[in-house]
């Protein structure tokens, strides 16, 4: 009896594995190797266009980054931008979704409505959003319209607090429709039956959301909440789009664009790799953490 | 089943293949890959040109291929390190000394290009024009434009603030100020009608050259100080302090750059910097404004007490050969580069670029350009940018300092204090 | 009496909550609506009078010409249609590709117990550590090796699967009853059929969401795509918009034009999937109640 039941789990052991090797062959091509590659390359002082062998630095690289006032700064403007973006996007992304399917009518439309940001181009949503935040565009209008101070320039892609505020503000609006999106799904995986048996058993709406909806949802949460603590993290685009239109660099010179600029404008290869190993290190720290406080695995009906 | 999953992975990998762009190496004949930024009007040219030179060279074939100017520099970069760039691109001056020093391009050809020797060559230019592009006594790119900056002038804003723009067009610094508080219009704090849009983000192009009137420098000659002469730094940041919205609120890196807005004659700016090509946009994007002959080019202002007469630095982009190519694509990369260039004339009068050499500057077509006088009297008197391969960094510090008394409101001392430390710093990294 | 009277209280709470809900809803679709109204309006105006400030939301008029040059491209080739065919064809494959790998990878993770299991999925996990601008570089000699440069290979290989992907089918798997499977087990079914049949069936909300994330991410994929389709005819869409954007060119009407032009198959795609979102899962109701 014990024999075969371990025939068995040995049986599925394998089966596990065939499930995901051929991911992995896909993932070790297109992503591991040019991720060991960085790691190698950070401990050169590799140029980009250099034909030469580099310098063989060490930890060179990494000592010279956390000297750095300029990568601390880097690492300020990341964490800022990322507790200031994911908290909101989580709760409001959950927020959202649970109001669109406690309704009736409309579900549809607003799903719509709220997954638009990524129907846009990102090519043309930032030269409209630089529309908006342009002095005499409506960012402006709108806000002296609502605390009544006419005429007053906001200065949202130039005071260091303002454009912080902003850079997070164009990336609530792209990401939220992802996260309502990919809640609705949560919700929807969650047995009707089980709602009515709460309803027969006189729960309120309140009561049911805490009982029944969060604990059946929390590995959607721990997705949502991983995948939009990794974005924030990994943000670039938006403060790259800002700088390009005039912003001021130091307040949102988060990691990837200190990457950027340290890689492909100064052509310094070796240390922008060092710079996105130190980045890859912080995410993978809080990802662990996540599952670790978490335990979403454990779901019980 | 458990075959299923391997006879599947053979499948996907043998497929790789089949997908894979398959390029047939016929006996003798050659393509040659060119890169180059987005420019529709260039583009037409441009492939006019592929098609007389392939019809004269039947075994050549040449691939055009055109990304926005934005984007260009970072592919550029990623070929290169991959060991795949192009045949032929072309780069900004400043983004084009790294290649060089890194030998990564090839010498101009001279007998492909139809010079007799290097100082044939450079006979054939403008003086100065290609020392950004010679090292070691070789010359190493052809300019495909080189370019200074002057103010255009919208005449109608003018007299509409009660100017008389043949009169009171404004020949310093000072009058700039002067003029644009007379022009600009506001709701509160916002500016809706500006006198004059600097070309914000080009700090090295437009700024440097107000800083070097009087009497300050970016790099010393030996290459090995940054930022000489406080004095003159500190009047150049307190005139920006002056101008931001700390000041006399009269603009910022902010609003809308102001060329596009010019174009549209919408009465919200008055003056914009720009170069010669501006004057084919204008026509492009609004006809009856182009054809009314209300606006005009003057040159480029000077502070009152200037101590040298500078005007705008040289902005200009270099064509450039991969000298990873074989011996015999070279030759022909630069035997279509020339054969491009050969039209100059063409592409002034097409697309407003100038290809500096003497022949164009005394050209009949030159003369006849509009306003190619006040450019040319300006040519005279710039210089070529300042170019290294930390100039994109030196011009970020740079454009902190300026954004920092500008719009921050840090004082202009403490914001040259910084600037000199930080540009120092990248200067001993070398 | 007062049972009449708890329920028209509980009706006028009820009702608060509703008022509260709809003010919520309504506030996060006016922020995010905004800019896709200004793109259509502004896809109908001239360039001279997007640029006007303060901007007019009512255009005067349809300026069709935007739309005609927005077709004809910069360079007046119609290469529109071939780049907006281009995009289906990479979007839809990267799409088939990522819910099937994704959704076999995801299900092996959440639902057997293997040696090695937990590290495999950090790894892939791993995967969405680095920035792209990080791996560009090694991933271009990767892609430039296997001659995969204008190709559709090219613009397809590199997603046809992704950490994310993986990481959502893991979490929506989790909570599928073992129960079921073991059921399905012990009537003989083969592994490969209870996930053709028994498994995907079930999570019909989870992988609609998943395709049409991925569809979205490639339809709007630009860096990597500049990089490896450089002729003009495998350039998919958002390069095609980016040559509108190029900044001394830029013409605002043209381009808003091709930008609505290029949102209408995510709309389509979108209305066609979303009947799935809600749709549920049958096997859960069938089980438990």
């Amino acid at each position: 009896m014990k024999k075969k039941y371990s025939g068995i789990e040995k049986k599925l052991s394998r089966w596990g594995w065939y499930f995901v090797t051929p991911s992995l062959i896909f993932f070790m091509l297109f992503s591991f190797y040019p991720i060991i590659n960085a790691a190698y390359i950070s401990l050169f002082r590799k140029k980009i266009l250099s034909l030469k062998a580099p310098d063989f630095l060490g930890l060179g690289n990494y000592k010279y980054l956390l000297s750095s006032s300029d990568f601390w700064n880097s690492m300020r403007a990341t964490f800022v931008f990322t507790l200031g973006t994911f908290i909101p996007l989580v709760i409001v992304s959950l927020l959202l979704a649970v109001l669109i399917m406690g309704r009736n009518k409309g579900k549809k439309f607003l799903q719509l409505a709220y997954y638009s940001p990524a129907v846009l181009s990102s090519v043309v949503a930032a030269v409209i959003w630089m529309m908006i935040f342009d002095p005499r565009g409506i960012a402006n209008q709108w806000l002296n319209f609502l605390v009544n101070t006419p005429g007053v320039d906001h200065l949202w892609l130039a005071k260091s607090f303002m454009v912080q505020f902003s850079t997070m503000l164009v990336y609530f609006w792209k990401y939220i429709g992802y996260f309502v999106v990919i809640f609705i799904a949560g919700l929807a995986s969650i047995p009707h039956s089980l709602y009515e048996a709460a309803k027969i058993d006189g729960a309120v709406p309140r009561q049911i959301f805490w009982r029944i909806t969060l604990p059946l949802l929390k590995p959607t949460v721990l997705l949502v909440s991983i995948m939009a603590m990794l974005q924030c993290l990994k943000t670039f685009g938006t403060q790259y789009l800002f700088v390009q239109a005039g912003s001021p660099q130091a307040p949102i010179n988060v990691i990837t664009l200190n990457i950027y600029n340290t890689g492909i404008r100064d052509h310094l290869l070796g240390r922008a790799s060092a710079m996105s190993i130190i980045l890859f290190v912080i995410m993978l720290f809080f990802t662990w953490l996540q599952f670790k406080t978490s335990k979403a695995d454990d779901v019980d009906y | 089943m458990k075959k299923i999953i391997p006879i599947l992975l053979t499948l996907i990998f043998l497929a790789l293949p089949l997908f894979a762009a398959g390029q047939p190496e016929e006996e003798g004949s050659i393509t040659i890959t060119f890169w180059t930024h987005e420019d529709p009007n260039r583009t037409a040219l441009e492939e006019r040109y592929i098609k007389e030179f392939e019809a004269a060279n039947p075994d050549v074939t040449i691939e055009r291929v055109t990304n926005s100017s934005k984007k260009m520099p970072e592919l550029l970069l990623t070929a290169f390190a991959a060991n795949e760039g192009p045949h032929i691109f072309n780069t900004q001056i400043e983004d084009g000394y790294a290649y060089i020093a890194n030998g990564r391009v090839a010498p101009v050809n001279l007998k492909a290009a139809g010079y007799s020797s290097t100082s044939d060559l450079k006979n054939a230019y403008v003086d100065g024009v290609l020392n950004a592009v010679t090292e070691g006594g070789d010359v190493y790119g052809l300019p495909l434009e080189l370019t200074n900056w002057a103010p255009y002038v919208n005449k109608r804003v003018f007299r509409d603030a009660g100017l008389d723009p043949e009169k009171d067009y404004p020949k310093t610094w000072e009058d700039i100020v002067a003029v644009s508080e007379k022009m600009v219009l506001r709701k509160g704090d916002i500016i809706t009608r500006r006198g004059f849009d600097f070309r914000f983000p080009y700090y090295l192009v437009s700024m440097v050259p107000m800083v070097e009137q009087l009497g300050g420098k970016l790099v010393s000659d030996d290459g090995k100080t940054a930022i000489i002469n406080d004095k003159a730094w500190l009047t150049f940041l307190e005139f920006m302090a002056d101008w931001g919205p700390n000041g006399k609120n009269l603009g910022s890196p902010t609003y809308k750059n102001g060329r596009k807005l010019f174009n549209m004659d919408n009465n919200d700016m008055g003056m914009c910097l720009s170069g010669l090509y501006q004057i084919g946009r204008i026509r492009a994007d609004n006809k009856e404004f182009y054809d009314s002959g209300d606006w005009m080019v003057i040159p480029f202002p000077q502070f009152e007490n200037a101590v040298e007469d500078v005007a705008s630095a040289y902005y200009g982009h270099y064509y450039m050969v991969n000298n990873q190519k074989s011996s015999r694509e070279q030759e022909v990369a630069w035997e279509f580069i020339s054969y491009m260039l050969s039209h100059s004339e063409e592409y002034l009068s097409e697309v407003g670029l100038i290809q500096p050499t003497k022949a164009l500057m005394s050209s009949e077509t030159f003369k006849n350009i509009p306003y190619g006088d006040v450019f040319a009297n300006d040519l005279a008197k710039g210089h070529m940018v300042y170019y290294a391969e930390n100039s994109a960094k030196i011009q970020e510090l740079m454009k902190e300092a300026v954004e920092g008394v500008l719009l921050s409101g840090i004082a202009p001392e403490k914001a040259l204090a910084s600037l000199k430390v930080k540009a120092q710093e990248v200067l001993d990294q070398q | 009496m007062s049972l009449l009277q708890e329920k028209t209280e509980n009706k006028s709470v009820f009702s608060f909550m509703w008022l509260l809900s709809t003010l919520i809803l309504l506030a996060a679709l006016i922020f995010t609506i905004i800019p896709l109204i200004f793109m259509f309006t502004a896809s109908a105006m001239p360039s001279k009078d997007i640029l006007k400030m303060p901007y007019r939301w009512v255009p005067r008029g349809f300026h069709w010409q935007n739309y005609f040059k927005a077709i004809a491209g910069n360079d007046g080739n119609y290469m529109f249609f071939r780049n907006i065919i281009n995009s289906v064809i990479v979007a839809c494959s990267v799409t088939v590709s990522t819910v099937l790998l994704a959704g076999i990878t995801g299900y092996g993770l959440a639902k057997f117990r293997f040696r090695g299991r937990n590290i495999v999925f950090l790894a892939i996990m791993a995967t969405m550590m680095i920035p792209f601008e990080a791996i560009m570089i090694p991933l271009y000699l990767v892609a430039t090796n296997l001659h995969l440069q204008n190709s559709y290979g090219g613009l397809i290989f590199p997603f046809l699967v992704n950490a994310f992907g993986v990481f959502m089918m893991r979490q929506f798997l989790i909570t599928f009853p073992d129960e079921f499977l073991d059921a399905t087990r012990i009537d003989g079914a083969g592994e490969i059929r209870i996930f053709f049949n028994i498994v995907l069936p079930n999570i019909k909300p989870a992988i609609a969401t998943l395709a049409i994330l991925t569809f979205r991410t490639q339809w709007d994929n630009l860096i990597w795509p500049l990089l490896i389709a450089q002729s003009e005819k495998m350039k998919t869409v958002p390069l095609y918009i980016v040559k509108f954007a190029a900044e001394k060119y830029t013409d605002e009407g043209a381009m808003m034009a091709v930008a609505f032009l290029a949102s209408i198959p995510m709309l389509i795609l979108f209305f066609s999937m979303s009947n799935y979102f809600v749709s549920g899962a049958s096997v859960y109701s069938s089980r438990k109640g």
